[in-house]
């Protein structure tokens, strides 16, 4: 095998782990985003309720 | 009642129940004998095609499935008849139902084994096999000990979930492939080559470790696995 | 509290890290003098990751004991996030593992010892997330997922030496790291990424776990908000 074969095959692999744990990171930043964003709507909802509640309203 | 006597009360309720219905025994038995029919109809594609290192493969493949069928039997049983939920209000230690029902499932897979291997020989074994009867009932033995233990403990968890009979295989098999190594590895050894004592050392010693092992850890996670 | 608490510093940590591993394994490392060449260098790599996702099984393993003698659900949380994490590793070892067969040995794959072990680790642990996907209510879920958790890694060092027993066919047992004897250069490179990887997953486990506790965030806010 010679070396530009295999540096083919090491390229590849390494990329691969790149390509993978890239994958994995991004996926999980948009999971991210749309759980902040969904903490922020249910926050402002929480608050919504207890405002006209005027004080009535579950702690 | 003392633990004994206990794990005594338990494994005869279980074993008289099961000779009552013959429910579970049967099923295992013509699984296992149509299955070993099935084997040589997907083996035998040449003419005189020798399966003699396929042996102990066959035979423990066969054994494990028979083994998954009567677990999911004998689990569901109990569940849909509340069996389990009566014993546990008891005052039982939870261990002592563990060694019960793996001592019930283990002689019921003895007998099975008991129908076919004697069969099995006759189907597939050219050879004369006297002297290698002590061997494969001590490999038998212990292989039987980890499957059922592990079998136990799984098929509890996985009898109180949403998908039961679905859950077990998927749970159980990869847990089994070191005793299924080395088990069907000791049982090639013998039926192809008459291997002793002396040859099968190695794999004897791995197949009581992991008995060992794994009796332990079952024993320390038991009381989890039967929930309150 | 809105504010991801990720740890950037275990990223950036891990990322130098394993920059400097790769530049050292390929630069100052020499190619190694065996038949396996230039693809050699796979292995500054792929051996971490395979040490890493036994490590995140490990840590599984001990939330989920944590888990059993505690009830906090934290533990839990920890063990799923280790086992998914693990889970990922252990993929990259059968990808890296493969390639660097074809490489070697110019067949995908072979049923040597090691391949064979990460194959089975990952059904086993892929046998946690259906065990885990099939149990409705939390606590119950925890419980089965640990008990499992503990017995599956327990099977780990097992199946590997069981696989020992296979006859070995036309493949050699891919490099031992303690037999060859790695001269200097290569090991400290192999080191490096080592410490590389374990601190990636670190940083990976901490991101996670902030992550399934927003999860939790919006299961709560969502039941004051119904209730």
């Amino acid at each position: 095998m010679s070396i530009e074969e295999g540096v083919k095959f090491v390229a590849s692999a390494y990329a691969i782990i790149l390509a993978v744990l890239m994958i994995y990171y991004f996926m999980s930043a948009r999971r991210v985003r749309a759980l902040q964003r969904d903490v922020q709507l249910l926050e402002d909802e929480a608050k919504r309720r207890q405002g006209p509640a005027g004080g009535a309203g579950a702690e | 009642m003392s633990g004994w006597a206990q794990f005594k009360a338990i494994l005869r309720k279980d074993l008289i129940r099961e000779l009552r219905t013959r429910d579970m025994l049967v099923s295992m038995i013509l699984f296992v004998l149509l299955a070993m029919v099935i084997f040589h109809y997907a083996f035998t594609v040449k003419e005189g095609a020798d399966l003699t290192y396929f042996t102990g493969g066959m035979l423990w493949v066969t054994f494990i499935f028979a083994m998954l069928l009567g677990l999911n039997r004998s689990f569901a049983q109990e569940k849909d008849e509340h069996c389990l939920d009566g014993l546990l209000l008891c005052p039982v230690d939870r261990v002592t139902i563990f060694f019960a029902k793996t001592a019930g499932n283990l002689i019921f897979l003895l007998i099975v084994q008991a129908v076919a291997v004697p069969v099995f020989t006759l189907f597939f074994i050219e050879r004369s096999y006297a002297g290698d009867v002590l061997p494969f009932l001590v490999v038998l033995l212990l292989a039987d000990v980890g499957i059922c233990a592990l079998g136990t403990l799984l098929a509890t968890i996985s009898m109180n979930t949403r998908s039961r009979d679905l859950l077990l295989p998927i749970l159980f098999l990869p847990l089994i492939v070191p005793v299924l190594i080395a088990a069907t590895g000791a049982t090639t050894l013998i039926f192809a080559e008459g291997a002793g004592f002396a040859d099968l050392v190695a794999r004897l010693l791995f197949l009581l470790g992991f008995d060992a092992v794994f009796l332990v850890a079952a024993w320390g996670t038991y009381d989890f696995a039967i929930g309150e | 509290m809105k504010k991801l608490v990720s740890a950037p510093a275990l990223f950036a940590e891990a990322g130098i890290c394993l920059i400097v591993g790769l530049l050292l394994g390929f630069w100052w490392a020499p190619v190694d003098a065996s038949s396996l060449g230039f693809s050699q260098k796979i292995f500054y790599y792929h051996a971490p990751i395979a040490e890493t996702a036994l490590v995140a099984f490990g840590v599984a393993f001990v939330a989920a004991i944590a888990y059993l003698r505690t009830g906090r659900l934290t533990w839990d949380r920890l063990s799923y996030v280790s086992v998914r994490l693990g889970l990922l590793f252990s993929i990259l070892v059968m990808l890296t593992g493969m390639i660097w067969g074809k490489a070697a040995w110019d067949t995908w794959w072979a049923w040597e010892p090691r391949l064979t072990t990460f194959l089975l680790v990952c059904f086993l642990y892929a046998a946690y997330w259906v065990l885990r996907s099939v149990v409705d209510e939390e606590q119950h879920r925890a419980t089965y997922a640990a008990v499992f958790a503990i017995i599956a890694f327990i099977d780990v060092p097992i199946t590997f030496f069981a696989t020992r027993f296979l006859p070995e066919g036309l493949h050699p047992v891919v490099i031992t790291t303690g037999d060859t004897g790695m001269e200097g250069s290569m090991l400290v490179s192999f080191l490096i990424s080592m410490l590389g990887m374990t601190l990636l997953l670190a940083a990976l486990t901490r991101r996670d776990l902030a992550i399934e506790k927003l999860k939790d965030r919006v299961a709560d806010l969502k039941s004051t908000i119904g209730g």
